[in-house]
């Protein structure tokens, strides 16, 4: 076991080395994937205002409540950026085929790669959070500073998160398709856009059992609330401590069988 | 001092069935080498009970039909496969030229190219400013080198590969197969620094299946048989059969 932790921290310290590879090709995927069109990486922005004003003014259940516009900017926000992160995840050793079996780049650069390209996405949406905070003419509190732990949290998990399904996608191809196909029911399955808590039946069960609600909330709720979901907060760092050890664990094993096994 | 030594080098990996609702894949592995093993579980041999030994200025031809693990003993010489059996000694920095358009964007220019290959490659980017000039100028592209990859030619695309991926050092260089691009022209001149990195480097493992051109380049030759070695001699003994 020692064996293996020894070998995922000598791939994560020299993916840390080769950091300019992985910033360098995130940002170059960002601005490929917009390279011909006219606004650019702003249609980022777009995608996200459209979607959020979509919920807000489709789906409020109480449209004098001038904090669900909050509720909606703050949980797309995080949804999205880890919808993002799944979805490409499942399939990443597969599109990166040729550099594993081409080069020696440590198998942790194309997980930093992409969990570097997500944030960078996810920062459009941020500026997209915040001019709805805006419009909706809630007032800044220092309880909100209570949310950074919460996007701290999110942004921890994330590369564990894409090691583990990059790393179960190698074996299970399909997993790709069926990651995407959760990820886009899981967007009404999780409290995006409505809320659970304190309800029971399906509603409930959805919102209590869903481990997204706890990464939603942790972020969310200083907020919408301004307070701190200490529980919330508890069980996320635990399962980002859980998801840290498994792919420890699957980057230190196979790190190495990768390049054979695609 | 260059070296490369390697004892009972072996590298067996399970052959695991990928959980599918598609159909079986039942090609073989890339890597090549002996399937052993029952219905549930089966392991690839790709190298067994390799041995050798390079010193400085040897030059060596990896030799081989198809499958026999010349690609595989290279991948493992520079790092890329972890061997499962014996033992792998290296004196002096290892550069390979396997697959040199590997990683070209075709949105970004020739010049940001050239930074990124640079990047992956390991070099620091004062390395890469220092080498850009030089890249550049061999690789004839003028102005075009600021203009994206996606508009150009084949050649042009070709002369890069070989600018950048031959603008390099090696004290142990690696190739799978001698490498050439572009027109008749730049071909000459493409074959010129082939030979120029060769002479300069400490030692060259040259997998090939042109026995001319092992006999023109190598010292030495390795020749594999289902990752096994049939014979380790000099090029005159390998030449006389």
């Amino acid at each position: 076991m020692q064996q293996i932790l020894k070998s995922a921290i000598t791939d994560i310290r020299a993916a840390i080395a080769f950091r300019r590879v992985w910033i360098a090709l995130a940002a170059e995927d960002i601005g490929d994937q917009h390279r011909r069109t006219t606004l650019g990486p702003l249609w980022l922005l777009i995608n996200y205002l459209l979607f959020a004003a979509t919920f807000i003014f489709l789906f409020n259940p109480n449209p004098a409540d001038h904090t669900y516009p909050v509720y909606v900017a703050t949980g797309l926000l995080v949804w999205y950026y880890l919808m993002e992160a799944l979805s490409l995840a499942a399939g990443l050793f597969q599109r990166e085929e040729s550099f594993i079996r081409g080069t020696t780049l440590p198998i942790s650069t194309y997980v930093m790669r992409t969990a570097l390209q997500c944030l960078i996405r996810a920062g459009y949406g941020f500026v997209g959070c915040v001019i709805i905070l805006v419009i909706s003419g809630v007032v800044p509190t220092w309880s909100w500073l209570g949310a950074l732990p919460g996007l701290a949290l999110v942004i921890l998990v994330t590369p564990a998160f894409i090691a583990i399904f990059a790393f179960a996608g190698v074996w299970f191809p399909d997993s790709q398709f069926l990651v995407g196909n959760f990820m886009r029911v899981g967007m009404f399955i999780t409290p995006v856009f409505w809320s659970g808590a304190g309800e029971g039946g399906l509603r409930g069960f959805l919102y209590y059992f869903n481990p997204f609600t706890y990464f939603l909330e942790i972020a969310r709720q200083p907020i919408v609330d301004g307070t701190i979901p200490w529980s919330a907060l508890g069980l996320c760092a635990f399962i980002t401590a859980l998801c840290w050890v498994l792919a420890l664990y699957l980057l230190g094993r196979f790190r190495r069988q990768v390049a054979l096994i695609l | 001092m260059v070296a490369i030594s390697v004892h009972n080098l072996g590298l067996t990996y399970e052959l695991r069935e990928k959980l599918s609702l598609a159909a079986r894949d039942k090609r073989l592995p890339q890597a090549g080498g002996i399937i052993s093993g029952n219905r549930r579980r089966r392991y690839v041999t790709a190298l067994d009970d390799v041995s050798f030994e390079l010193v400085a200025g040897d030059r060596l031809g990896l030799v081989g039909s198809n499958g026999a693990g010349k690609t595989t003993l290279l991948k493992v010489l520079y790092g890329i496969y972890e061997p499962t059996a014996g033992r792998v000694g290296i004196t002096g920095r290892v550069d390979a030229l396997f697959n040199i358009d590997l990683g070209f964007r075709q949105e970004a220019t020739g010049r940001r190219n050239i930074v990124l290959r640079g990047l992956i490659n390991g070099w620091t980017m004062a390395e890469i400013d220092a080498r850009m000039d030089e890249i550049v100028g061999f690789s004839e592209l003028g102005e075009f080198i600021d203009l994206p990859f996606k508009s150009y030619s084949q050649g042009m695309a070709a002369r890069l590969a070989f600018a950048i991926a031959t603008s390099l050092e090696p004290e142990i260089l690696l190739m799978d197969e001698w490498i050439g691009a572009g027109d008749a022209s730049f071909q000459e001149k493409a074959q010129q620094r082939m030979q120029r990195l060769a002479d300069h480097a400490g030692i060259v493992v040259l997998a090939s299946h042109q026995n001319d051109l092992i006999a023109r380049t190598c010292n030495k030759v390795l020749e594999l048989e289902h990752g096994r070695v049939r014979r380790f001699c000099s090029i005159a003994e390998y030449l006389t059969g």
